[in-house]
């Protein structure tokens, strides 16, 4: 006779608001792969959250990260890769990239898709990636040099006939003293440095789709998209109160509307709700995580194969991940730069303000800062095995952690959209070793 | 031992062991500064003009050991090198280091070295690397003009247009005696071996160009120009910011082929493009920077109407190599990206090809012997039977 093992209790408690969240995007994604029928041109862009320019300008848009993101997350990565495999790309080459240039290479290769504009309708299926063809790609790449590579690849995969335009950003390295976090020199003279390609950006698209730029139409998205991002760093706020009414996990859920969707009163709507949940669990004291015993923070790019696992994993250990730098230091994380009647510059600073173009002195300042206010006993660093933007300075930032604060740290291997990396056994054992490690340090403590 | 032995011999040692060089120029020029310079395009013109001695960082080829906590396992080996010579004192050679370039693990590895060791100054004077955009010309002059400043305030001194214009000469000179060398291999010469030649122009990136030129005129005298023999016309393609072993060049030549024409850091890619003379210098350092890519291209570059894979084939008829061996370091993320462009247009045109992925340690040398013998093998096939 075999007995079943009863399921482990679930302890984590995902937010429901998140949920809606989901849907709204799953409609982006329906809407985007019917943008052509409905005589939309659509643009591939990459990196920063360029999106509501391209609104103004009345495309459809597809983020590139966040197709390949998308794909990881629903177990459909695989066709893409394998066609980019079969290229030539590297298993060791940024996931992201070739999951998206597998998707260029089958839209090129795709029997239909010259004709239909569709990506390699064959693949339908197993893609679940009706991807329309670009008219244009742009890029908006900070930090990551592969980001800028990546899409003029893409641009050559498609025999150089879609037109594209880089957007170039200053690593914000700190060469001088006064050099620092959102201050400084350097940091001005980048921000109008990329302010003013954005102006050439949308002389560029004006000039490509002969739609005159609708100048109220950014500043109306950008007010919502500004609203929907004070309403997140609330709710960021709220989640430093011990035990935390919800985690990083939740956040990680609300990544795709702050990233990509339109600036409208939905999106505001839905950032409100998580908002207000979070603000009423803390009224009845409901927390993310059941028991919570550990508080930690998570550094690294989103293991996006792994979500809900990662989730329920750190929860079984009484562990909230209340914070982490792809989270509290991205996506509209400083709103207060926007200003809504000229929003070029607040974006372009964003665009900047990407949690991997930063020197290690920054990330330093903003980790440690971060791993006090959230109360933080231990530190989790996703090794993003073929993201070398994110994994670079880890372990600096780990030695620092360890020096200043003395929070201990581990590290396990994964990747962001390549399941292949990921290795349970290290995870495991590390993070029971480190919560061993806290609970004898509280010991001696108390 | 003949002057143009003991020639080589000196450019040999200054290529292996730059750390000994560094000492013997700071005995014979007290009180000047040595500048730290990573790959790819610093213009090492404008520290020469101050006094200073810019060297090349070199993967100095020591296994990595205390890097290994500084840096992932997944970063380049070239990286990883440099962050282990920070994290071993190896780095303090130099006054300061200066890069000019966005690869996202050079800066890696860069930002390891700053902060073991703040005292030191790390300079990053970012090169604009999308070629086409129509600012991309005031960028780059602008840049030029910040990196000139920052290396007249480690070397205390203003730097002259004059001296400036002299430096070009100096470095142009150099650059044009190494083409000769080079473009006499690919017309038909085999006086030197690929590990010769790599030590030759390794030892150009340490040393003074003036006398590193003087010491290959001194080579060049004493050798004899030698007609190639029938071996597989070869082309090496890649690595883009350090040297590949030597072992691995030995082996290449020992499985039937010979080396030709190349792409390589170590090679033609430092040597392939001059500083105009007749426009004033620092306009002359901007141009010689959108000439590079033009004269050799980067996949670290952006620039749409330039194709590696275009300026591949083009060399390879030049030469009339036979076949292309990719000499790829693992986790190279430029290279890993532009190599299906340049393997889609050497199928095209029928060259045989080879990817060799290189380690920074622990190369399996007689796998790539098979390897090698069997491109060697397919390339004798395109040869005429007659012939
Ligand atoms: S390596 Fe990382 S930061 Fe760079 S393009 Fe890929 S996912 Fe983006
Ligand atoms: S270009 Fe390639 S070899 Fe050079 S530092 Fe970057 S990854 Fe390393």
């Amino acid at each position: 006779m075999t007995t079943t093992a009863a399921p482990a209790p679930e302890r984590a408690r995902r937010l429901a608001a998140t949920r809606n969240g989901g849907q709204m995007v799953a409609e982006y994604w329906e809407d985007l792969f019917t943008a052509r029928e409905r005589g939309k041109q659509i643009v591939w862009y990459n990196g920063g959250a360029i999106n509501p320019i391209f609104q103004a300008a009345g495309l459809a848009w597809c983020h590139g990260e966040a197709f390949a993101a998308r794909l990881a997350a629903q177990q459909l990565e695989g066709p893409a890769q394998l066609a980019g495999a079969e290229y030539g790309y590297n298993a060791e080459l940024c996931s992201y990239s070739r999951t998206h240039l597998g998707c260029a290479v089958l839209t090129v290769q795709g029997d239909e898709g010259a004709n239909t504009g569709v990506v390699g309708a064959h693949d339908q299926a197993e893609l679940a990636a009706r991807l329309p063809a670009p008219d244009f790609f742009v890029n908006n790449y900070a930090g990551c040099s592969t980001g800028q590579q990546w899409d003029e690849i893409s641009y050559r995969v498609f025999d150089k006939e879609v037109p594209i335009f880089n957007i170039s950003h200053p690593f914000l390295w700190g060469n001088r003293p006064d050099a620092g976090y959102l201050k400084g020199e350097e940091w001005e003279s980048a921000s109008h440095y990329v302010r003013d390609q954005l102006v050439d950006l949308i002389a560029w698209l004006e000039k490509r789709t002969g739609n005159p730029f609708d100048w109220d139409m950014l500043r109306e998205s950008m007010t919502y998209i500004k609203r929907a991002a004070e309403l997140r760093r609330e709710g960021l706020e709220l989640c430093k109160s011990t035990p935390a009414p919800a985690t990083f996990w939740d956040w990680i859920s609300a990544i795709a509307p702050i990233n990509f969707l339109p600036g409208n009163q939905e999106l505001v709507d839905y950032f409100q709700s998580v908002r207000d949940e979070i603000q009423h669990r803390l009224d009845n004291g409901i927390s993310g995580v059941e028991n919570e015993r550990y508080r930690v923070y998570f550094d690294g790019i989103m293991n996006w194969n792994k979500l809900g696992f990662l989730s329920r994993k750190f929860a079984e250990h009484g562990v909230a991940v209340v914070a982490g730098r792809y989270i509290t230091n991205a996506f509209w994380q400083e709103p207060q730069l926007i200003d809504t009647e000229d929003p070029l510059l607040g974006m372009a600073q964003h665009y900047l303000l990407c949690p991997t173009n930063h020197g290690t002195r920054t990330l330093d300042y903003l980790t440690l800062r971060d791993c006090e206010e959230y109360g933080v006993d231990g530190i989790v660093f996703h090794s993003t095995r073929t993201c070398r933007a994110f994994t670079g300075p880890q372990r600096l930032l780990a030695r620092s952690a360890q020096n200043t604060l003395g929070i201990p740290s581990i590290f396990f291997e994964g990747d962001v959209a390549d399941a292949s990396f990921y290795k349970d056994e290290i995870l495991e054992s590390r993070l029971t070793a480190m919560l061993e490690a806290i609970d004898v340090k509280r010991a001696q403590a108390s | 031992m003949s002057s143009g032995s003991a020639a080589l011999e000196a450019l040999r040692a200054a290529a292996r062991d730059p750390r000994s060089y560094i000492r013997a120029w700071r005995s014979t020029h007290p009180g000047q500064k040595v500048l730290g310079v990573l790959p790819m395009n610093f213009p090492r013109e404008l520290a020469h003009a101050a006094g200073v001695l810019p060297v090349i960082v070199p993967d100095d080829q020591e296994p990595v050991t205390e890097g290994r906590a500084f840096l992932p396992e997944f970063y380049c080996g070239y990286t990883r090198n440099l962050a282990d010579q920070a994290a071993t004192g190896r780095l303090s050679d130099y006054d300061a280091l200066f890069v000019a370039d966005h690869c996202i693990q050079l800066l890696g590895a860069t930002d390891v070295a700053r902060e073991l060791d703040p005292a030191r100054p790390v300079f990053l004077g970012q090169l604009i690397s999308s070629l086409n955009e129509p600012w991309a010309v005031r960028k780059t002059a602008e840049m030029m003009s910040e990196l000139r400043s920052e290396v007249e305030r480690l070397a205390g001194v203003t730097i002259e247009d004059t001296a400036l214009a002299a430096s070009i000469r100096a470095f142009n000179r150099d650059r044009a005696l190494l083409r000769e060398v080079f473009d006499a291999r690919r017309s038909g010469d085999s006086a030197f071996s690929p590990v010769e030649l790599q030590d030759i122009v390794a030892a150009a990136q340490v040393m003074d160009p003036d006398e590193h030129r003087e010491l290959l005129a001194a080579v060049l005298r004493d050798r004899e120009a030698t007609a190639r023999d029938e071996r597989i016309r070869v082309h090496l393609s890649g690595h883009l910011c350090h040297a590949p072993r030597r072992e691995l060049l030995e082996v290449i030549e020992e499985a039937g082929a010979v080396v030709v024409d190349d792409d390589l850091w170590t090679g033609r890619r430092y040597l392939q493009a001059s500083v105009p003379e007749a426009i004033p210098p620092m306009e002359a350092i901007a141009q010689w920077y959108a000439d590079r890519n033009v004269a050799m291209p980067c996949p670290t570059r952006v620039q749409h109407d330039v194709d590696w894979d275009e300026w591949l084939l083009d060399s390879v008829h030049r030469s009339g190599a036979e076949a292309v061996i990719h000499l790829m370091p693992k986790f190279c993320e430029p290279h890993m990206l532009y190599y299906p462009e340049l393997r889609r247009a050497l199928d095209t045109a029928g060259v045989p090809q080879l990817l060799v992925e290189t380690e920074h340690e622990g190369i399996p040398l007689e796998t790539f012997r098979t390897r090698l013998e069997a491109l060697v093998e397919r390339a004798h096939r395109n040869r005429p039977a007659y012939a």
